[in-house]
């Protein structure tokens, strides 16, 4: 089966977060929705280079990130392919991007000096909860 | 407000097979700006035209608020200028060079001229034909930043330079720039300092201007789009399609002129802002 290299990406430095993560973003997005179905493989890491015009270590470091996180899985001589149950996978990767996400988020607002009470309040209004909204 | 310090209206210039222009450009007062563009895009002869060199076939040049050709003395009298030929070796050591050069410009600062000298590792007594291709750049550096010139226009000033000697050339500009008075003109490939010291910018392409404005604005103004495409996008105003395979495609999307995407029925997937230097490579892309 043909290796799609096109729907991971576009990767910019102009993009929020380092160039690898961008892929492993890229690449989760696509798992999750069920664009790169289970068992379908993955563009070679010199190909997926070549494609995004970065180094090959920052490939091999998004590739090994998603393996940790069983979202893609190698095997040795065939290539890199999207797992099985990749769903769980898929959810713990995701939370993990969330993750550091909030983690910046409240450093951004200790900074400011706002109060856990009030980063409550904008976490509940993200989520999109009215009653974030009122004071 | 101000006149800008250059304007450019309707000039045109024919060399053989290559034609520039029409080009209409206004480069404000108090601004750093950009000319950027592929090998041959004719940011070379745009900067000829406005140092005197040739006479543009259309169209008018105006600078510093004097007319060209008419007040060409007045004009060059207040306005520095780097060229990539760095042919000094006449004049056999730095320090000949330098003086030989400073007796035509009453606002040459000898201070300044030896502050610089230092800031860029030069010696008066050095040999011109031994100094490495950056070094002899960084003397026609210093030769223009020496003189007190209002506007100041820097074609290639970065070729040849380190990452070191690059970051003194903008720290050396910026110090420059403090008189809110005066002007740059820079053409560079070097995108990326580029893209974080210039104001505005004008991307040019076989002598046509694709576009000017605002560096913030411009860069900001498109963005790469990943989408999933019922039917074509061929066409459609402000989109240009970077990349297909199947039914994705990766579309350069200018925000200001674009169509809504709904339009063709595409569902966007995710959308990536851009470096200056992404999207330049989108705009002169064959």
């Amino acid at each position: 089966m043909r290796s799609p290299s096109l729907p991971i990406g576009p990767i910019s430095p102009a993009a929020p977060g380092p160039l690898y993560q961008q892929i492993v973003e890229a690449v989760t997005r696509e798992v999750a929705s069920g664009r790169l179905p289970p068992g379908r493989p993955l563009p070679s890491l010199r190909t997926l280079a070549e494609e995004l015009q970065v180094s090959l270590i920052t490939v091999k470091r998004a590739y090994e990130e998603l393996e940790r996180a069983g979202v893609i899985y190698r095997r040795q001589g065939l290539g890199t392919f999207v797992a099985e149950n990749s769903a769980d996978a898929v959810r713990r990767a995701q939370q993990g991007l969330a993750r550091e996400a909030m983690r910046h988020a409240v450093a951004l607002g200790r900074q400011g000096g706002l109060a856990d009470a009030e980063l409550t309040r904008l976490l509940e209004e993200a989520l999109g909860n009215k009653r974030g909204d009122k004071r | 407000m101000t006149a800008p310090a250059i304007e450019l209206d309707g000039v045109q210039k024919r060399w053989g097979d290559f034609t520039l222009g029409p080009l209409m450009l206004a480069v404000p007062r108090g601004a750093i700006y950009a000319l950027i563009g592929p090998n041959g895009a004719g940011k070379t002869t745009t900067l000829d035209l406005l140092m005197g060199m040739g006479e543009p076939d259309g169209g008018h040049i105006r600078m510093l608020g004097s007319e060209l050709p008419r007040d060409e003395i007045e004009i060059k009298r207040r306005t520095a200028y780097v060229s990539p030929d760095t042919g000094y070796q006449a004049w056999s050591t730095v320090g000949r060079a330098i003086d030989f050069v400073r007796g035509f410009y009453p606002d040459w600062d000898d201070a300044h001229c030896a502050r610089l000298l230092k800031e860029f590792g030069l010696k008066r007594e050095e040999k011109i034909s031994a100094l490495s291709f950056g070094a002899r750049t960084k003397l026609s550096l210093v030769m223009a930043l020496s003189r007190e010139a209002e506007l100041l226009l820097l074609d290639e000033p970065t070729i040849g330079l380190d990452a070191g000697a690059r970051h003194q050339l903008f720290a050396e500009l910026l110090a420059f720039m403090q008189d809110e008075k005066r002007t740059i003109l820079i053409s560079s490939h070097q995108l990326t300092d580029v893209e974080r010291f210039a104001d505005h910018c004008a991307i040019i392409d076989k002598g046509k201007l694709l576009i000017a404005g605002r560096m913030d604005e411009l860069v900001g103004r498109f963005s790469q789009v990943d989408v999933r495409l019922a039917s074509d996008p061929a066409g459609l105003a402000g989109v240009r399609v970077l990349e297909r395979e199947g039914d994705r495609a990766r579309l350069l999307v200018d925000r200001e002129a674009a169509q809504p995407l709904a339009a063709i029925d595409a569902e966007v997937i995710n959308e990536v802002p851009m470096t200056l230097e992404e999207l330049f490579l989108a705009l002169v892309q064959k």
